[in-house]
Formats: structure tokens, C-alpha cells, sequence
């Protein structure tokens, strides 16, 4: 635990070192997607990871947000009240489709949170009021009341902070009762029962929980782009982003989506600069193959196997 | 005083099978309770209609009397039943004493407390110094003692054990009859299946005997063994005695 909150500290510390020292623009964005994608990893982590249902429609919460800030800028709101409004949206849209499909198992869960998402997809696709196809570009204003700053390093502070929050929070889930029957509901559902533990009402908690961090970062997210449309907040490509940089790191982690989400963006970047345009896909291939050999080898990801380790080290010492 | 436990008329059905068909079963407060019976007597499907598990097609399960047959199976362990499986189900990724927290965690909603008490439960069962262990990492002995474990951190008032010895040698088995006794020197009343007839003779209070769905004897281990109807049954004629101290059915 306390090393845990160190090694968060030396995080904010050192990030918090490069908003004010680093000039490059290119990397800062590196960051800031970088801190987005770990938060948007956790909060896939905390249903999927901990409570092993698999979600690949996540980025329909992330949409949440976004699509939230787009529309009370549009109508002359301040994006900040985006963050709860967006957040409401996100946790009664997981609890309505998790309601019937949180009980299924296996694949059937992923399969239909594919469903609802392409559902939520075609929705938005259509709907007039939400920007159809085309979505939202905001208006430059720049003032923290319209959470528009004229230097990038602003909003890497502000993922930042929502970074450490998520991190913080994950450290109180992994030592409360619902991170215990998460992890229990996973490992056995009908042994979780049998000492007590109400599944649908622990896991519908957790995704609610799940799907509002997802759209606050969703709320930064189209601030920091200003622009808001179907592929780039909703699309079944950043949900499945999303599931990945939870495998890669290890689910069920609390430093896992961090790692993973760092993987992801280092290796896309490499890849994109060694290779330039004519590298367009390979960081997906490089990807791809590093997502194989991780199911092969090591399921439970980079951290999964580093915690593994740490424990048998502990079981030895105890038993010695 | 009526019974802690009280089951009449139960009975389930699969599609066309009927696994079981009239299962009548009293469980004294206090007391240790044996259910035995042939192969596919059924006895499992009563287990798991008494804890949650199932729904039964028919039949009353009164626990404090309060009806619970049909009520989920989460609501039944909160009430105070507790429960292991003939094949073990751990919760393979957590260590033993996270399982054992788990378990715990039902009346201590604070972590802290939980762990204390955990920590306790598993120096009862003979746990503690392999805590730090995985679930998938201990031996069949072990597992099962950590499912004890588990259903005794729910602090139930009533324990179901379902064939707790079966696959152990017989010094283990000789450990978790020292166990069983203990359990029920903290209060626990325990109702059991279990083959092994010869661990239970000494222990069993009252001996419940079902076959082909149906109770067809309920009384003393003494009365079991000398009933016509149990010999057919389950124990097989006297000229076959031996299958009883082997424990073959």
C-alpha cells in the first residue's frame, strides 16, 4: 500500500516535472494520450479486470463524456458541468444494459456489450441533436470557465490529476469489500454466492463506477481536441484499444492499465517515427504479436506476472 | 424445540428425471447431522436446494423457520448457512487468506476486521502458515480445508459439508474428524454427506438415509446400520458387511 502510494507520488512528481520543463507540443500530446488511455484502461479494469466481464463497448462511456462537453458548449453551457452530467449519462447507461447482461458468462457479456455498443454507434449516427455522422467542432474560447487553455501542459495537469485520482481510487477498491467480491465473482461466481455475495448488485456498482471514470476522461478529452464525432470517442476500434491496454498490462492490477497504456503508446509512436508514413498499421502488427505471445505466455500481463512473482517470494519467506 | 433445519416434501425435477422425490430432513440445533444413500440418491441436488444453489420444483425448507427454498442463493448464505462442494470450487487466483477474507466480509464490512478475523478462522482450520499461499497452489486436503475456512468466515449457523473427507488419506481424514469436532464444539451445527461410514458412526448424532430421492430412514447411526430398508438400499445384506468399514457403496 505505501509503496504503492510512492510510486504514484514519483509519478505526479516527475509528470508534474515535464508539464513545466518540456516545450516540445509533440510531447506533451504523447503524455496527455498517455495518461487518458491509462485511466481509460483502469476504469475498463475495474468491471472487466477485477470483475472479469469483458467489456469491448467501453468507449461508449468515454463517448458519454465527450458527446456531454460537446453539447453544453454548444448550447452555451460550461463544459465543466460536463463532468457530472456526462458521468450520470455514463453510470445509468451501464446499469441499464448491465442489468440483463452482467449475469451472462464468458464471451456472452462481451459479446453483447459489442451489441449495445454498435447500438449506441448507430444511435448517435442517426440523431440530429447528438451531430449525426459529422459531430460536434467546439469553438475556440479559451478561460477555465470554457476549459480551453492556450498551453497543452494545462491539460496534461488536469489528466494528470485525473490519473492520480483513478489510481487512488483503485488502491481503495483493491482494499474494500467490493474489490474482494469483484475478484471473488471472477475467480467463482457460484462460490461467491455461497458466502453471501449479491453479484448483480456488486457488479452493477462497478460498472457504474467503471463507465463514469471512462467519461470524465471523455469530458478532457473532446475539450482537449475540440472536436467530438463518432470514430474518435465511440467507434469499436477505441473500445477495443481500450481492452487491450488492460490485457497488455494485466488485468486486475492496479499499475496494469498504466503499463499497459505506456506500451501502447510508446510502440505506436516508435513505430510511427522509425517508419513514417510508410509504417502506417505496423505498430498494430507489432502490437497484435506482443497481444499473442502476452495470451500465450504470460495471461495474467506484464504486471499480473510481476505481482506472481512477488507473492511466491512472500509465500517462501513465510514458510521458511 | 423445533429444529434449525427442517425439510419436507422436497423434491426436484431435471427435464423428465425426478432426482428427487420427497426428501424429508430435520437438523437439531447443535447437532451433527449425517445424509447418506446410495450413488444418485440424490443427496448433492438436496444440498443444493437447501443452500441456495437450486430451486426446488416442490417441498418446504425451513431455516429458523423462516421458508427459504427458492430464495437466492447469496440471501441464504446471509441467513446463516454456510456450505463446501463435493468438488472443490476455490477461488484459484486469490491466496487463502484473501478466500478466507472473502468469506469474512459478510458480517465485517471493514476490511481491517475481516483480515483479523480470517487470520483466525485459518489458525482454527490449520491454515495459517500457508495463507500466503494460492488457491490453485494447495493440495486437495488443503483446498478443502480452505473451503471449510470460508464457510466458517461467514460465521453460519449452519454448515453443509459435502463429502469432505472423500479423495483424503486416512490421516487426513482422521485430522478433519478432529476439525469436524472442533466445529461443532464452537457451535456450529453441521449437516454432512459422506460416504466414509465409518468416520461417521462415532460422530453422527443423527443419521438421515435417502435413496432414489425418497428418505427412507431417519434415526440413530445404530438404528441406519440395522434397518431392513437401509441394508437393501445403501449398506448392502449382512453376508456383504465388509462394504461397510471399506466405505464402498
Amino acid at each position: 500500500m505505501r509503496a504503492h502510494l510512492i510510486a504514484l507520488g514519483a509519478i505526479v512528481v516527475v509528470v508534474a516535472a515535464a508539464v513545466f520543463g518540456l516545450r516540445s507540443a509533440v510531447a506533451l500530446d504523447l503524455l496527455f494520450t498517455l495518461l487518458l488511455y491509462a485511466v481509460l484502461g483502469q476504469s475498463w479494469n475495474w468491471i472487466s479486470g477485477y470483475g472479469g466481464n469483458i467489456s469491448f463497448g467501453h468507449a461508449i462511456f468515454f463517448g458519454c463524456g465527450a458527446y456531454a462537453s460537446a453539447l453544453c458548449v454548444t448550447h452555451g453551457l460550461s463544459p465543466w458541468l460536463a463532468i457530472p452530467a456526462g458521468a450520470l449519462v455514463a453510470a445509468l447507461l451501464a446499469i441499464v444494459t448491465g442489468f440483463p447482461t452482467l449475469a451472462l458468462r464468458g464471451h456472452y457479456f462481451s459479446i453483447a456489450t459489442i451489441a449495445v455498443a454498435a447500438l449506441v454507434d448507430a444511435f448517435v449516427r442517426t440523431t440530429p441533436w447528438l451531430g449525426k455522422a459529422t459531430g460536434f467542432e467546439l469553438p475556440i474560447a479559451p478561460g477555465w470557465a470554457t476549459m480551453q487553455f492556450p498551453q497543452k501542459g494545462t491539460y496534461v495537469a488536469l489528466a494528470l490529476i485525473l490519473f492520480a485520482a483513478v489510481q487512488l481510487a483503485t488502491m481503495a477498491l483493491e482494499r474494500s469489500r467490493m474489490g474482494y467480491y469483484l475478484r471473488a465473482l471472477r475467480a467463482n461466481h457460484a462460490a461467491a454466492a455461497a458466502v453471501g455475495i449479491d453479484e448483480r448488485r456488486v457488479k452493477l456498482v462497478a460498472f457504474a463506477w467503471s463507465a463514469t471514470m471512462a467519461a470524465v476522461a471523455g469530458v478532457l478529452y473532446a475539450q482537449y481536441t475540440l472536436f467530438v464525432d463518432p470514430p474518435s470517442t465511440i467507434a469499436l476500434a477505441i473500445s477495443i484499444d481500450i481492452a487491450l491496454i488492460g490485457v497488455v498490462g494485466g488485468i486486475g492490477t492496479l499499475w496494469g492499465p498504466a503499463v499497459g497504456a505506456l506500451v501502447y503508446v510508446v510502440l505506436a509512436k516508435a513505430v510511427a517515427l522509425q517508419l513514417g508514413g510508410a509504417g502506417k498499421g505496423y505498430d498494430l502488427v507489432i502490437y497484435g504479436a506482443i497481444i499473442c505471445l502476452i495470451a500465450a505466455l504470460r495471461p495474467y500481463g506484464i504486471v499480473g506476472t510481476i505481482v506472481d512473482a512477488l507473492r511466491r517470494r512472500r509465500g517462501a519467506e513465510a514458510a521458511a | 424445540m423445533s429444529p434449525l433445519l427442517e425439510v419436507r416434501g422436497l423434491v426436484k425435477q431435471f427435464g423428465s428425471l425426478r432426482a428427487l422425490d420427497g426428501v424429508d430432513l430435520d437438523v437439531a440445533a447443535g447437532s451433527l447431522t449425517a445424509l447418506i444413500g446410495p450413488n444418485g440418491a440424490g443427496k448433492s441436488t438436496a444440498f443444493a436446494c437447501i443452500a441456495g444453489a437450486a430451486k426446488p420444483t416442490a417441498g418446504s425448507v425451513r431455516f429458523r423457520g423462516t421458508e427459504i427454498a427458492g430464495m437466492a442463493y447469496h440471501r441464504v448464505a446471509a441467513l446463516g448457512i454456510g456450505r463446501t462442494y463435493q468438488i472443490v470450487q476455490t477461488f484459484a487466483d486469490m491466496t487463502a487468506l484473501e478466500a478466507t477474507t472473502t468469506g469474512a466480509l459478510l458480517r465485517r464490512p471493514h476490511l481491517r476486521d475481516a483480515v483479523a478475523y480470517a487470520e483466525e478462522i485459518l489458525a482454527f482450520v490449520g491454515l495459517a502458515d500457508k495463507r500466503y499461499r494460492l488457491g490453485r497452489a494447495l493440495t486437495i486436503a488443503d483446498k478443502k480445508r480452505l473451503e471449510v475456512a470460508r464457510a466458517l468466515a461467514t460465521e453460519p449457523q449452519l454448515l453443509l459439508l459435502d463429502e469432505v473427507m472423500a479423495g483424503l488419506t486416512p490421516a487426513e481424514c482422521g485430522a478433519a474428524v478432529e476439525l469436524l469436532r472442533r466445529i461443532l464444539a464452537r457451535g456450529v451445527t453441521v449437516l454432512m454427506v459422506e460416504h466414509v461410514m465409518e468416520v461417521l458412526m462415532p460422530i453422527a448424532q443423527h443419521v438421515v438415509v435417502i435413496a432414489a430421492g425418497k428418505t427412507i430412514f431417519s434415526g440413530t447411526a445404530a438404528g441406519a446400520v440395522r434397518d431392513v430398508d437401509v441394508i437393501d438400499a445403501y449398506l448392502g445384506s449382512p453376508l456383504e458387511h465388509g462394504a461397510i468399514a471399506t466405505g464402498t457403496p
